[in-house]
């Protein structure tokens, strides 16, 4: 059957399990302005701005042939809960049916998991599948290793766009990888590409680092949020998410007595801010701000979606926060006119402030 | 021969070309509307900035900042490119070293910025809604015919307080009709609508933040001494308006060129007066390297390319 999946940061890992699986993958193109053009025109007016990107997106790979769409079911109650819902009824409406197949955490609903994962696996064998798992997991992991390099060099290249090419060609020598043993030699071509490149000196005093939170889907997707690590990188600011792929799958696929991960450390710090949670990435977002600020962050960019309720309430929370800890945050809300110069003006302004603050005085 | 420092500010309302000395004070300031033409209006400043200054002036360092800073630092060859914000606050920070907080309402935008010892902790910028800047005002003026010079003075002869609901450009000029036929008089309304731009400002862009004196107010609308006073009201207090409070971009900027310069001892980029007769041709094009056909600024000068920006992928900016 022809899969598809919506698109969100290092791709190559959803695809890579179900081409393990003899999936026929559709890639969906990275999100363009097309894409956003699409989603906007056949979604309704006051969906948030993520609905939106992946409904363009499903447009898209649905030209492309996909049959059937896989995709991770929300947190409730926001909108996320009802996702594919609202996308598979726009897609039917539009003459467009596509089977959807959701994920969701298996401690959920293991049922659903279960079936779903019965359906994935086809005739392979059971060994088949749990050796796919594993190679993936490893994958995501050595991925998310080099990435985390890639957001630290990045800051102090001498050529400019060097970093960020070589990050390019990483994905694509994994995209290659479907053995442990190619998979090895893809992590260390890539590890090379990255040190060999050429940086600046920058004594540890000087170095800014800056955290992204937000909404996942913003904070993952570089194409709908102006390239935002990028734009920081060039601005000489070492970035992290708070998001990455192998923590989600940690946090959703292994059970909590046996794993403490990160994400159950974030969310009891986001509980002093706000002890319920209210959907979304909102509980998370305030957590890692807080997380940030005790690692010694010099500043935060969170993300949020227009129309995204939960971010708007972590929004309000945040001057308090910020106030307590006296860790800058700057929101920056993201919708479909992508890369206003107005938005760029604010991180500029921004990564003065922070300097500033250093130097004690505007800079 | 004493030494000098130029600083540009080009929005999209207006382009403001001041000069200061190593004291920062101003010795020549401009204001020229951009009238969507940043390159012309800086040539044309740069043009009048030549006439009327001595003719062996040195310039030693330039800055540029405002919307169009990246065309025209390129052009001028400014030494400093430097985003509104920090402009800004960089110049209120030289006239009112004490500053907590700065109002700046432009024409077309509007910004608050926090400070505390001499540090920008904390800025928004309102850039969608037309509620919280002068343009609010330009279209109510019309609207009552009354020149938006008279707006201020006429407002202070008001006798009685009216409300003019300001969320919106659209319910402000129903409001204002309505309250009209109410029987009050155009002063009362003109009070009524600067009460509202301040209480629209406030709301947008001080959600959040608290707001300490001393208070400073600049930008085109600070000449409005009606919406001093509303801002007065509003917020209890004194607000100051600084001499120059028009082009503190601009000075801002400068200050910042200057600062620059004597850190790094570099020499200036500045291209000299004759930057204003340079053939210099920007254009765009839209690239079709893939489906977010980017649109591409290209900047020539005698036919070379000097600049080229709005790619997503750094396919042309990083050529
Ligand atoms: S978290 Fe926000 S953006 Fe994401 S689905 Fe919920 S409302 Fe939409
Ligand atoms: S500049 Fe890059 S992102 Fe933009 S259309 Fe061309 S190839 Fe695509």
């Amino acid at each position: 059957m022809k899969v598809s999946f919506p698109y969100m940061g290092t791709t190559v890992v959803y695809k890579k399990l179900l081409e393990l699986l003899g999936h026929d993958v559709i890639m969906p193109p990275k999100p363009s302005q097309r894409t956003i053009n699409l989603g906007v025109k056949y979604s309704p007016e006051f969906a948030c701005f993520p609905l939106k990107v992946i409904m363009g997106s499903y447009f898209e790979a649905i030209e492309k042939g996909a049959e059937v769409i896989i995709t991770s079911g929300g947190h409730g109650p926001c909108r996320a809960g009802f996702y594919e819902q609202v996308h598979q009824r726009i897609l039917k409406e539009e003459g467009l049916p596509a089977k959807f197949m959701v994920f969701n955490s298996m401690f959920r609903d293991f049922n659903n998991f279960y079936d779903n994962i019965i359906t994935l696996k086809g005739k392979n064998s059971w060994l088949k599948v749990s050796r796919s798992l594993l190679l993936v997991y490893n994958m995501t992991k050595k991925l998310d290793k080099l990435e985390k390099q890639v957001q630290t060099i990045r800051a102090y290249e001498v050529k400019k766009g060097e970093t960020t090419r070589a990050w390019e060609k990483i994905q694509d020598l994994f995209d290659r990888a479907y053995t442990k043993k190619e998979l090895e030699g893809a992590y260390a071509e890539g590890k090379k590409l990255l040190d060999d490149i050429k940086l600046i000196e920058v004594p540890e005093e000087k170095k800014l680092r800056i955290g992204i939170v937000g909404e996942i889907y913003v904070v993952m997707e570089s194409s709908i949020n102006m390239k935002m690590e990028e734009l920081l990188g060039n601005l000489g600011a070492e970035v992290e998410r708070s998001q990455y792929l192998s923590q989600w799958i940690t946090y959703n696929a292994i059970p909590s007595f046996i794993n403490k991960t990160h994400e159950t450390e974030i969310l009891e710090k986001g509980g002093r801010y706000l002890p319920i949670q209210i959907g979304g990435h909102a509980k998370q977002t305030i957590g890692h701000i807080v997380d940030y600020s005790e690692r010694g962050f010099d500043g935060v960019v969170h993300l949020m979606p227009f129309g995204c309720l939960p971010e708007l309430v972590s929004q309000s929370i945040v001057p308090k926060i910020t106030e307590e800890l006296g860790i800058p945050v700057l929101t920056l809300a993201i919708d479909e006119q992508m890369g206003t110069a107005n938005n760029t003006t604010r991180i500029e302004a921004f990564i003065d402030l922070i300097k500033g603050k250093r130097a004690k005085k505007i800079s | 021969m004493k030494e000098y420092y130029l600083g540009i500010d080009v929005g999209s309302v207006s382009t403001n070309l001041v000069v200061i000395d190593e004291a920062c004070e101003v010795h020549y300031s401009a204001y020229i509307r951009t009238n969507g033409q940043p390159l012309d209006s800086v040539k044309k400043g740069i043009r009048e900035m030549k006439n009327s200054l001595p003719s062996d002036i040195k310039i030693k360092g330039v800055g540029s900042t405002g919307s169009g800073r990246q065309l025209i630092g390129v052009m001028v060859g400014a030494d400093v490119i430097k985003n509104e914000i920090t402009a800004h606050a960089t110049a209120t920070a030289h006239v009112v070293p004490d500053v907590r907080t700065i109002f700046e309402i432009g024409g077309q935008d509007s910004k608050i910025i926090i400070i505390e010892n001499q540090m920008v902790v904390d800025f928004a910028m309102n850039t969608v809604c037309a509620a919280g800047t002068g343009s609010f005002l330009d279209h109510q003026s019309e609207r009552l015919g009354i020149p938006i010079e008279e707006f201020g003075a006429m407002a202070l002869t008001a006798n009685r307080d009216v409300r003019i609901a300001g969320r919106c450009t659209v319910f402000a000029e129903s409001d204002m009709i309505a309250k009209q036929q109410f029987g009050f008089s155009k002063a009362e309304i003109i009070k009524g609508l600067c009460e509202a731009l301040v209480r629209n400002y406030i709301n947008n862009l001080g959600r959040g933040k608290r707001l300490e004196p001393p208070f400073v107010f600049q930008g085109g609308v600070a000449a409005n001494i009606g919406i001093k006073t509303a801002f007065e009201k509003e917020i209890n207090h004194e607000v100051i308006i600084p001499k120059h409070h028009n082009i503190m971009g601009a000075i801002g900027s400068a200050i910042l060129a200057k600062e620059y310069i004597e850190e790094s001892g570099a020499k200036t980029n500045f291209r000299g007066f004759e930057a204003a007769d340079l053939d210099f041709e920007p254009s765009t094009f839209e690239c079709g390297g893939c489906s977010n056909n980017c649109e591409i600024i290209k900047v020539e000068m005698d036919k070379r390319v000097v600049a080229m920006w709005g790619d997503r992928c750094g396919k042309w900016t990083n050529l």
